[in-house]
This record gives structure tokens, C-alpha cells and sequence, in this order.
């Protein structure tokens, strides 16, 4: 490949990992960022470390005592509804000696037992009781220092529960920013509420996080990776389109795309595929949004599909149903996930059966397109492989030029552009810095 | 008038899944979809299931008969990326047990699939809890096949692109 460089037009980015090139109008990732251990440990201390995590929603535990354990950026937490009914979220380990303390994966209880010394603390975290307490001097202030600890910052949008580890990060909403009120626009969508279900589909994923981040925001990989399941759209009748599809920067590592062209929504918007009763279902629906909210907040919740990410682990899709999905990074080539389905509390048997067959058709390790997105981040997971260390030039970097032109000239980003996957990647730059001890292939010196 | 009483033995039971496991491990899907009845359908819960309906919480797979559809005729696609080239499967059913109820026969098994692809191995162990039913022909033919996973979680790679 030919490549002119013109002086003071290449950004790389702090950490060498990002080149772009506003002369050219390319984009390109050092392939070293989804395969260094060093950079895989980098964002652990400096992302996981200092942002804002989506832990999970509060419906997950609706009474008191119910409690969760979850590991996120790779510490085991217990996610708990005390017993005064306030949401906490603590350090799965006991202040003693560092055992995990909660080893089941869920339940309700009003206290959480260490099996190692017997050490009580109750739902709220409190240590309640230790054996043989007579052997600590100044006993009241012993107990008082050894509650379960908890995360440094734990505060709840619209029932989505978020944590930090670092007690200095900005108010969640400062953080949240634009993406507070996407998050709004799914909670609005039923009267009564909407709750998360019971089965998380929880699987691996041998590629790195952020291909799992890159493969949520890239409309361009639609058509050729899901032809299966385009074509089975097709046959019932829906007419699948990539038109008037938009990306957006919602800044602070944020984005989203706002789709019309690929679905039909489940109470919002009717297809065919989803029969006659939810039509009259769909209708009604609307007319209540409209009457509740307005008409054109009800449009504009109700009209589009959207797909956001919340920097850096939440993955929320509104499209023919509600899929929160949540990435957990455990290796540079491994990544955790989960995801819950979100519905509407009021909703009869037949409408939740049909949302629940519909989402499930789509999402998940099982379905009819996931899989094969599973497929492509494995893949390219393995193919990077071939060019690691090559000092070729541009051989070991991924191209993310598709629409950068557009993005030049101030134009809005199409869905079937990688504007989002930009955004992200520059925010990423950013949070990350440089990575001693990792070096990527000169941008410069293209092999012709 | 009440239903005839109808009896399948364990041997039938054992010959129908034996012949489906073949089917499944060398690919010929058309001829395992007419293991079903017409309307049938093939669910998956999740890992974490506990006893829920198909309006009561996750599922991996949740197919009614047009999706199962959908399914074999994806499956048999070039363009089923994460099936292309095919999984090898190679499946253990044992402990196959008939079950009389009042709603008909179910077929109760234990199954182990080992899946080899890209060069790694994965295990998967559960159990087959299928409503069933003898046809005019005396054919047994699905009517809810169902596979229960005994995983706590699907492990990396090992996604469930197959039928299980
Ligand atoms: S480590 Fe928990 S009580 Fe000792
Ligand atoms: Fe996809």
C-alpha cells in the first residue's frame, strides 16, 4: 500500500497504539492492543480501575437480603439489597484474613457467614459477630474497622447500578452524560416499569473486549455476517435496510447507533413476523406512551432501534427487545459476558413469550446471528496473530477508515461507517496513555 | 373418550435418540428435522435455569417451529459463519428413561457432546427431557425437545452454534 505522509498530519495517539492521519483520511489500531498482556494490565489499573462499571440492575434484587456475587475488572463483589433495603455493593473478600466470604452465586440472606474463622457480617455489611472476641484488645473499635468493605462510589440510574473503584471519579451522571438519557428512554418504555428476568445467558468469548465493543458499533459487518439471519427477516415478510442509519459520539468513551432499517419493536414497532394480536398490542401501547409522555418523546423512543455503549463494560440494545449485556475483560484474549433480558413489568404471558422467543432468535450464544459475531471477534483474534511483530509497515495495523471522510467534513456518521469505533478508540488512547514496554510496528514505511 | 394407551419401551426410546445423535453428529439436518412433529419446538435454557416457562426468563435457544426451521436452513448455509466449517460432534446419550404422564410420553436421557473446532475441544454435559409422541406410523416424533446444560456457565469458545 502507497501512503503519503504528510509532516504534523499523523496523530499517534499517547500510547503509539492509534494513528490517525487527517491528510489521508485513515484510521488504523496496532493490532498489539487485543493481544499485549502489558496493555491487557493497563486497562485493568488505569479503566477498570477509575471508571464507572455497570454492576447490574436492581431488579436483580428486588427484596431485601437479596444479594448477587459478580466479578467485575476481575474482583469478586457481592451486589446486595440490605436488610433496610438500601443497594450495596462489596468487596467479596473478608476484611480478616481475605477469603471470599459469599460463595454461592445468589440467594437472600440477612447474613453472610466466612467459613474460614466464622466472622458474621449482615446483609449491610456490618460484622455483627466474631468467635472468641475476647481475644482482641480495644474490641468495639476492632469490630467497627472490620465491616465488609465496600466499593469506593456505587450510585443507580434508572435501576442500572453502577460502581467505581476509585472514590474520585465524577458524578455518575456527569459521567453518563448523553447516554443518562438513552438509558431513560428504555426505562419510559413501559407504565408499570420494566424489570430485568431471571437466566442470564452467561458465556466466554476467546477475543478481546474491545472487538466485542468494535462488533456492537459496526453496522457494516450486518449484511455479510448475518446474511442467515437477513435472509430468515426477509422470509417473514420484513424488509431489511441499512439507510438513514446513524452513529453518534456521546462523548466521555460513549457511543451509539440509532437504527430504523432492521427492526421491528416489540410494542413500538409492528412486523410481521410478530402476528396479528401484538399489532391491536402495539397499537395500544402507543397511544398510552403518547398520552403519558407526549407525543414526540413517545416518537422518538418508540420510532428507532438503538444500540449503545456505555463506556466501558455496558452494551445496551433496544431493538426488537430489550438486552442489557455486560463485557468482563479476564485475559487479552478472553472476555466474560452476560446479558439479562429487560422487559416490561405488565406484560401478559403471550407478549412475554413472544418478546422472549424474538430477542432469544437474535442474541445470545444460541441464536440465529450471535454466534456468528462470536465467530468473526474469535477470528480475528486468532488472525492477528499473523502479522505480530512483523516490521512491515502497516502490516500489524487494523484499518478503521470506512467513513472518515464524511467525519472530515463534519457530516453526520452513518451506522455502516466506523466513526463509532473511532470515538471509542480515542477515548480509549486517552484513558490508557503508553504502556511501558510495548512498542507498535512503525506506522510509517508501508511495504508497496 | 379417553386417549388409547399408548407404550413405548425403553428400546424404542434408546433407537430413536441413538439415531438422532447420528443424524446431529454427521450433519444431515433435514432428516433430523422430521424427527419432529409438525409445530414442534427445541428450547435451551440458561446455565442458571430454575424451572422457569417460556414467558419466565432466559433462554439460549427458544425456537417455535418457525425458527427451528429457520435454524436447520441457517445451519445448512455456507453463510452460517460460526458453523462453517462444521463443528465435529460426538454424542453419548445414556440413561434413557420413559416417562408416562398424564400430558403423554416424555423421554428423559443423559447426553455428553464433545465438539471439536479450530483446534479446541469442548465438553458439554446435560440432560434430554423431550415430550414425545407415536405418530399413525407408530414413529415416535418430537413434540418439545428440550436440553438442560449442567454447566455453570458456558466456557470461552464454547458457544452453542450446533444443535445440543
Ligand atoms: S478469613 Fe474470614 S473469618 Fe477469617
Ligand atoms: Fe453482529
Amino acid at each position: 500500500m502507497t501512503q503519503t505522509i504528510a509532516e504534523g498530519l499523523v496523530e499517534t495517539g499517547h500510547g503509539g497504539l492509534i494513528a490517525q492521519d487527517w491528510n489521508a483520511l485513515t484510521f488504523r489500531v496496532n493490532r498489539e492492543a487485543y493481544r499485549s498482556a502489558e496493555v491487557f494490565q493497563a486497562e485493568r489499573e488505569r479503566i477498570w480501575g477509575h471508571s464507572w462499571l455497570y454492576l447490574g440492575h436492581e431488579t436483580e434484587i428486588p427484596k431485601k437480603n437479596d444479594y448477587k456475587v459478580r466479578t467485575l475488572g476481575g474482583k469478586p463483589l457481592i451486589f446486595v439489597r440490605g436488610g433496610d433495603g438500601v443497594v450495596r455493593a462489596f468487596l467479596n473478600s473478608c476484611p480478616h484474613r481475605g477469603t471470599v466470604v459469599c460463595r454461592d452465586e445468589s440467594g437472600n440472606a440477612r447474613n453472610f457467614q466466612c467459613f474460614y474463622h466464622a466472622w458474621t457480617f449482615n446483609s449491610s455489611g456490618k460484622l455483627s459477630a466474631l468467635p472468641g472476641d475476647d481475644a482482641y484488645a480495644e474490641l468495639d473499635r476492632f469490630k467497627g474497622s472490620m465491616d465488609l468493605r465496600p466499593v469506593a462510589k456505587l450510585d443507580i440510574h434508572e435501576g442500572f447500578v453502577f460502581v467505581s473503584f476509585d472514590p474520585d471519579v465524577p458524578p455518575l451522571l456527569e459521567h453518563l452524560g448523553e447516554a443518562a438519557d438513552v438509558l431513560s428512554m428504555a426505562a419510559e418504555q413501559s407504565a408499570t416499569g420494566m424489570t430485568t428476568l431471571p437466566g442470564i445467558q452467561r458465556y466466554g468469548v476467546k477475543g478481546n473486549w474491545k472487538l466485542a465493543v468494535e462488533n456492537a458499533m459496526d453496522g457494516y459487518h450486518f449484511s455479510p455476517t448475518h446474511n442467515t439471519f437477513v435472509g430468515y427477516l426477509r422470509e417473514t415478510g420484513f424488509a431489511v435496510t441499512d439507510d438513514d442509519q446513524y452513529a453518534y459520539d456521546l462523548g466521555n468513551g460513549h457511543s451509539m447507533l440509532v437504527l430504523t432499517g432492521h427492526n421491528g419493536r416489540l410494542g413500538m414497532l409492528w412486523e410481521p413476523r410478530f402476528g396479528e394480536a401484538e399489532k391491536a398490542r402495539t397499537e395500544a401501547n402507543r397511544k398510552a406512551m403518547a398520552q403519558r409522555l407526549g407525543q414526540e418523546r413517545a416518537d422518538t423512543i418508540g420510532d428507532a432501534s438503538r444500540i449503545l455503549f456505555v463506556w466501558p463494560n455496558l452494551l445496551f440494545f433496544d431493538l426488537e427487545a430489550l438486552t442489557i449485556r455486560q463485557l468482563e475483560p479476564v485475559a487479552p484474549g478472553r472476555t466474560d459476558v452476560r446479558a439479562w433480558q429487560y422487559v416490561p413489568t405488565d406484560e401478559d404471558d403471550e407478549a412475554r413469550a413472544m418478546r422472549l422467543k424474538t430477542m432469544t432468535s437474535f442474541v445470545g450464544p444460541g441464536g440465529l446471528a450471535t454466534p456468528d459475531d462470536i465467530e468473526a471477534y474469535e477470528a480475528v483474534q486468532r488472525g492477528i496473530e499473523a502479522s505480530k511483530g512483523d516490521s512491515r509497515g502497516f502490516n500489524d495495523w487494523s484499518d478503521m477508515s470506512r467513513g472518515m471522510e464524511r467525519e472530515a467534513k463534519g457530516e453526520k456518521g452513518r451506522s455502516i461507517d466506523e466513526g463509532a469505533m473511532r470515538s471509542f478508540w480515542r477515548h480509549w488512547d486517552q484513558s490508557l496513555g503508553k504502556v511501558p514496554g510495548v512498542t507498535a510496528t512503525s506506522y510509517e514505511g508501508g511495504n508497496e | 373418550m379417553s386417549a388409547p394407551t399408548v407404550t413405548v419401551t425403553r428400546e424404542q426410546a434408546e433407537d430413536f435418540l441413538y439415531q438422532e445423535a447420528m443424524l446431529l453428529d454427521e450433519w444431515h439436518l433435514d432428516a433430523w428435522l422430521a424427527l419432529f412433529e409438525e409445530g414442534g419446538t427445541f428450547e435451551v435454557p440458561t446455565t442458571d435455569y430454575q424451572g422457569w416457562d417460556r414467558t419466565g426468563g432466559g433462554f439460549f435457544v427458544l425456537d417455535d417451529w418457525d425458527l427451528l426451521k429457520a435454524r436447520v436452513k441457517r445451519l445448512k448455509s455456507r453463510k452460517a459463519h460460526a458453523e462453517n466449517p462444521h463443528s465435529r460432534t460426538h454424542r453419548m446419550v445414556t440413561n434413557v428413561r420413559v416417562i408416562r404422564g398424564k400430558d403423554g410420553i416424555e423421554l428423559k436421557a443423559n447426553f455428553l457432546i464433545n465438539r471439536f473446532r479450530d483446534h479446541t475441544h469442548h465438553t458439554y454435559v446435560g440432560r434430554y427431557h423431550h415430550d414425545v409422541a407415536l405418530n399413525e406410523d407408530g414413529e415416535l416424533k418430537f413434540l418439545h425437545r428440550r436440553a438442560y446444560l449442567e454447566h455453570e456457565l458456558l466456557e470461552p469458545g464454547a458457544r452453542l452454534s450446533f444443535i445440543l
